[in-house]
């Protein structure tokens, strides 16, 4: 039976969605009988993580060394293309979170294997399995097909989130035993988190803003309504530029692809570019007062108006069902 | 400080991708530009040299017409290039790109490798921390700050969004992310020089490397995106319009 290991995430007391989301769709598939499915986490594994973890994997790694406290790409590489060799995986996957993206290379290239960034779909019962993955800002789609091993990431928001139920896990330590010198990369100090947003790439609900905002402090429309339904705040690159909004806010081909079950879009014109950053979007909404606005072309719903008006509107009627419960 | 510039020549952001009947190929528009995210790598090199003397030279693997980004490196400032002329190599996955470089790379004496962190045709933004493996150097991704003295980098990433100040001893690889600077605007005299220079092309037979061996990742088809239906326009004043749209994302699309 083929082994699929997942590199899960963790960051505090939490599991990260993306890892979430790989652990579910890995439960389903070893419930079909085809994969035997491990979980692997490196570093600090919190109790609370771990006795969660073991609702939904039949088997949790954890990977401990000194050296894998705090990220490095050359640790985590080491660590878990150390594990997939050791049990001979096939199929070797993280999110396509920052990190997962930065390290799974590594993991190819010391496992002599293909590598499939980024992918959104996954046909597991293909003959051959295949990934699909977005190339040109996702102006196309790839069907990519592999010799095993294979180290995939998967972009955040592919795979659906339901919990498994009914697994008890097995829980594994094992020593990553990284010799000295294998991490070269120091890590001196880390920005604040700003308190309890989800990052852009794996938030849910999305309201971006563009120029049609026209200062900074108009963002607080945005941050009022994404506060209320818990959405993240983006930005357009017009907007950034102008200092309006940090650089981690930018969407599109210079800056974050984000792919929520729901993106609102308000004063922005819908540039190519920009669409290439959300345009696997489930639910977009569109607000403009340009009818002709190329992003009314890529929106689910539009509204011809002036942001002004329709974002509080927006706010205040959510603020009623939400009182009306 | 010898600086090498990892400098990928892709489709310009605005050209036409299209499908081919076969569907096992794209249809290019033939425009062209150095990929957005090595300008900042470029300029991140020039800026070094500036400061700290040394060289810097632009390396990329591509067709002949790849030649074009490598003059527009020289034109920017870059002291020297070569291509590894392989067109149809080039189209090959990310592992080969990347152990294509590093056995370029294993020839060249440098402190410092940059790149862009990802090149925006294929989408990959995987091969420059391969090669980093391929070499056995260490990495640092996506970073917006670069800073080198005695024989370090302190560089800062913006992997996960918070800034992360990562501190690594050269030779080391590091791949730019957009906000790292400006990059310049080649001046009259730089494009002068980038016309009458020879850039040498290396083959892959230069290399040792042989095209035999099969890729470990093939594209089978390509597919469009997914079509949204037709947008659906909310009639009427803000505060009604406000109201059916929210009625719809908490009802009927249940989002909220
Ligand atoms: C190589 C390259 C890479 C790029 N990368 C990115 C990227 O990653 N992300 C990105 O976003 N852009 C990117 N861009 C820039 C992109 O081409 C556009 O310039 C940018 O997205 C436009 O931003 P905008 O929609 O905010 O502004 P504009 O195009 O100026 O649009 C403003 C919109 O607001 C509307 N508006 C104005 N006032 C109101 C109002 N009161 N109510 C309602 N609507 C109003 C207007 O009708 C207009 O449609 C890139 C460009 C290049 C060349
Ligand atoms: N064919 C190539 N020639 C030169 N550099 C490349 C090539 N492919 C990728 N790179 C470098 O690697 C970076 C990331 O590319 P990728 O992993 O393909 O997204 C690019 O920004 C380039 O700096």
């Amino acid at each position: 039976m083929d082994t699929i290991v997942i590199f899960v995430e963790t960051k505090g007391d939490e599991i990260r969605k993306a890892s979430l989301e790989l652990l579910c769709e890995g439960a389903r598939l070893a419930a079909g009988g085809k994969f035997t499915l491990e979980a692997v986490c490196c570093g600090v594994l919190p109790e609370t993580v771990k006795q969660r973890l073991l609702t939904m994997a039949p088997k949790v790694v954890h990977l401990t060394d000194a050296c894998l406290a705090a990220y490095s790409p050359e640790g985590y590489a080491y660590a878990v293309a150390g594990y997939a060799k050791e049990v001979g995986a096939t199929i070797i996957m993280a999110g396509a979170t920052g990190i997962g993206r930065d390290f799974f290379p590594r993991v190819a290239v010391m496992l002599d294997a293909g590598m499939i960034s980024d992918a959104t779909q996954a046909n597991w019962d293909n003959d051959p399995m295949t990934f699909v993955r977005p190339q040109f800002g996702g102006k196309v789609f790839a069907e990519v097909s592999f010799r095993s091993p294979v180290v995939v990431t998967i972009r955040p928001n592919s795979f659906s989130l339901e919990m498994p139920e009914g697994i008890k896990g097995e829980y594994v330590e094992k020593p990553a035993a990284i010799p000295e010198g294998v991490v070269r990369t120091k890590l001196l100090r880390r920005a604040e988190a700003k308190e309890g947003t989800v990052d852009l790439t794996e938030a849910d609900l999305i309201v971006a803003g563009g120029r049609g905002l026209k200062a900074a402090e108009n963002f607080k429309l945005l941050e009022d309504l994404a506060a209320l339904i818990g959405a993240t705040v983006g930005a357009t690159r017009s907007v950034v530029d102008a200092k309006w909004r940090d650089q981690a806010d930018q969407i599109g081909k210079s800056g974050k692809t984000v792919s929520p079950k729901l993106y609102i879009g308000a004063g922005i014109s819908g540039a190519i570019h920009h669409i290439m950053g959300m345009d696997t979007s489930k639910v977009v909404v569109a607000i403009n007062r340009d009818a002709n606005a190329i992003i009314f072309n890529y929106a689910n719903y539009g509204i011809v108006g002036d942001l002004f008006d329709v974002l509080p509107a927006m706010t205040e009627e959510i603020r009623k069902r939400k009182e009306k419960g | 400080m010898n600086i090498i510039v990892l400098v990928k020549q892709v489709p310009d952001p605005e050209a036409l991708v299209e499908i081919a009947a076969s569907g096992k190929d794209l249809n290019i528009e033939p425009k062209f530009a150095i990929n957005l995210f090595d300008e900042f790598a470029l300029e991140e090199a020039l800026r070094l040299k500036e400061k700290h003397g040394g060289s810097v030279k632009a390396i990329g693997l591509g067709g002949p017409k790849a030649i074009e980004a490598l003059r527009t490196a020289i034109a920017m400032g870059a002291d020297e290039a070569v291509l590894i002329e392989d067109e149809s190599f080039a189209a090959r996955d990310g592992y080969d790109t990347a152990f294509v470089l590093s056995r370029a790379l294993q020839k060249e004496a440098f402190d410092i490798i940059l790149s862009g962190r990802q090149a925006i045709d294929r989408d990959r933004a995987e091969v420059p921390q391969m090669v980093a493996q391929f070499l056995g150097l260490p990495h640092v991704g996506v970073i917006v700050k670069l800073d080198v003295a005695d024989g370090k980098a302190t560089a800062e990433s913006a992997l996960e969004g918070v800034a992360e100040v990562i501190e690594v001893g050269l030779p080391a690889i590091f791949t730019a992310q957009k906000g790292l600077n400006e990059p310049r605007v080649p001046l009259i005299t730089g494009v002068m020089k980038a016309m009458k220079v020879q850039i040498p092309r290396v083959t892959l037979t230069d290399l040792g490397v042989s095209k035999d061996a099969g890729q470990k990742t093939s594209v089978l088809r390509y597919l469009p995106p997914k079509k949204r239906p037709a947008v659906q326009f909310i009639e009427g004043e803000p505060a009604q319009a406000a109201r059916e749209i929210v009625r719809i994302l908490a009802d009927v699309e249940r989002a909220i």
